[in-house]
């Protein structure tokens, strides 16, 4: 839910956070994932936190089979047989709505849709605990995602699999998270719960965003777009990042970047702006 | 396919800057596109929706003429494209007409090719004899960008740059029709609202005709007038956007519309729905 500029930060090394200064812990399941070596962050990628991309074209290699991709990371790390991991690919290809004869095709034999469900089985091999999805159904259509998107809910219903869910678009977002983090420039803008952060923003990044999505229901015409550019993260940011592009910015705004602060009421919706209140305001007055 | 009969839309081609009449285009023995028609009015924004492989990106591949079609025509302000084109001119005046911007600008733009040198490439083909400086201007001013840009490489520029810089020069040799695949799908979505004002301020400036092929039903109902669906390549429902989103009469068109994500959203019902479909 962010610029792309943010989100290899967190997310693309989201299992090794390889970032300058980062001095406090990233615990996945209790596992400070910055101080393990190369073998334990190994072992965790295959049983802790496991993650799926956007385009699997991209992440399979098209020249082995489907089978030999799903079975191949929990075969060499030793942890079962061929037998039964080949007993657990079928399983998982059944959870995800496909069968044992996608085992032996390749994956330019199956359609793209068809192929993002054999990474989320893949995924979900090595009973994670922690599934990371970055964009995972942004290249499919829509059709196709609520089938992925209902896969994920039932899969994390059955296997008690925790989901981390990157995407920029914001509806979906909405659909089918319990708590959403809003990035900008490498920050957290605004977290809180999914609907409360949608209904009533406390940031103006996030009512921006939410302004200029096309949707359904709005009135047709011109979008409400945030004009300017994320600002470039190589250069030192004093103040707020989106102040440039903020309607609400005021003095302070480039003279300190403002603290994360829960919203009156709501201890657990929280939105780094000075000018939350104000903005509260304009929205009910608009 | 749903006719609008009384219209007799395929009647007066000059009216329309497009028409397209049963185009038919099979790969083996799958049929891509099958028996595909409608036009497009001067200044028209008309959209293809439906899912991957039903037939939208052939059929615009076909209008472009990157693709050949079996059977049907396809005619552009009363001209027929359907034919081989004949001599260098011929194929020229033909690329004119339409224009296509693709969805990844990184792919469709030279890498080593500076802002302004592509567009001068391409003036300088269609138009050899103009003054291409000006032109240039006047093309960077339309798409939003600063003299500054002029001079950057695709990769210096952020994504919404790129894009600007596709539609730029599409815009330059002044087409009658603007095939759009894709071409807002990779942006987020600040960005994307960015350039779809740019295209309404665009479509408002000049009579150009939109042709948008998408997945993204917001963005169809944002900028279009018309719509087509279309399903394992063929139309299933046409007519005018507001109204088939209002009430969509085929299954597939009312799944479509209850897969967009929204409140109350139940993705496992759509699933259900698919499968039965």
């Amino acid at each position: 839910m962010n610029t792309p500029s943010d989100r290899p930060v967190l997310e693309i090394r989201g299992l090794r956070i390889d970032l300058p200064g980062t001095a406090r812990p990233v615990l996945v399941d209790g596992h400070d994932v910055l101080a393990l070596d190369a073998d334990r962050l190994r072992a965790l990628r295959t049983g802790t936190a496991a993650m799926i991309f956007q385009d699997p074209r991209a992440a399979i290699n098209p020249l082995r089979r489907i089978g030999d991709f799903l079975t191949e990371s929990v075969c060499l790390t030793g942890t079962t047989t061929v037998k039964a991991a080949r007993a657990r690919a079928v399983e998982l290809l059944e959870a995800v709505g496909l069968d044992a004869s996608a085992l032996a095709k390749y994956p330019g034999q199956v359609s793209g849709g068809m192929l993002q469900r054999v990474m989320i089985a893949a995924a979900l091999m090595g009973d994670p605990v922690l599934l990371l999805a970055d964009e995972p159904t942004t290249a499919l259509d829509v059709t196709t995602q609520a089938e992925v998107i209902a896969l994920l809910g039932k899969l994390r219903e059955r296997f008690g699999t925790g989901l981390l869910f990157v995407t920029h678009d914001l509806d979906l977002a909405a659909a089918i998270s319990d708590r959403v983090y809003v990035m900008y420039a490498g920050r957290i803008a605004e977290s809180g719960p999914a609907d409360e952060v949608f209904e009533r923003p406390r940031h103006p990044y996030t009512a921006a965003l939410l302004a200029s999505t096309p949707r359904m229901e709005n009135p047709r015409g011109r979008l409400a777009a945030v004009d300017g550019q994320p600002p470039d993260l190589r250069a030192e940011l004093t103040g707020c990042a989106f102040a440039a592009r903020c309607a609400l910015a005021t003095e302070i705004c480039d003279r300190q970047a403002p603290p994360s602060l829960p919203a009156p009421g709501r201890p657990d919706h929280k939105a780094a702006c000075h000018h939350s209140d104000r903005l509260g305001r304009t929205a009910v007055d608009a | 396919m749903p006719e609008n009969d009384e219209k007799s839309p395929y009647g007066d081609n000059a009216e329309h800057v497009l028409v397209v009449k049963g185009l038919r285009r099979t790969f083996g023995a799958v049929r891509a596109v099958d028996d595909v028609s409608f036009t497009l009015p001067p200044g028209g924004s008309l959209g293809i929706v439906g899912e991957s492989g039903s037939g939208k990106t052939t059929t615009a591949r076909i209008v472009v003429g990157l693709e050949r079609a079996d059977e049907g025509e396809v005619h552009v302000r009363g001209r027929s494209r359907t034919a081989r084109g004949r001599g260098r001119a011929h194929r020229l005046a033909r690329a004119r007409e339409v224009q296509m911007v693709f969805q990844d600008p990184l792919l469709s733009l030279d890498p080593r090719t500076g802002v302004e040198a592509a567009l001068r490439e391409t003036l300088r083909l269609h138009f050899p004899d103009r003054d291409h400086g000006l032109r240039i201007r006047e093309l960077l001013d339309q798409v939003g960008l600063g003299t500054r840009a002029a001079d950057a490489l695709p990769r210096q520029l952020s994504g919404g740059q790129r894009q600007r810089v596709a539609i730029a020069r599409a815009l330059a040799v002044e087409p009658a029709v603007l095939v759009l695949d894709e071409a807002v799908a990779a942006l987020d979505v600040s960005v994307q609202a960015q350039i779809l004002n740019l295209l309404a301020d665009i479509r408002e400036q000049t009579s150009i005709g939109y042709l948008f092929i998408t997945h993204d039903l917001g963005v169809v109902r944002c900028v279009t007038d018309d719509v087509i669906v279309m399903r394992h390549g063929a139309v299933v429902e046409a007519g005018p956007t507001a109204e088939v989103f209002a009430g969509p009469r085929h299954p597939y068109t009312r799944l479509l519309l209850e897969s967009v994500p929204r409140p109350g959203w139940d993705p496992e019902r759509i699933a259900v729905a698919r499968r039965a479909l």
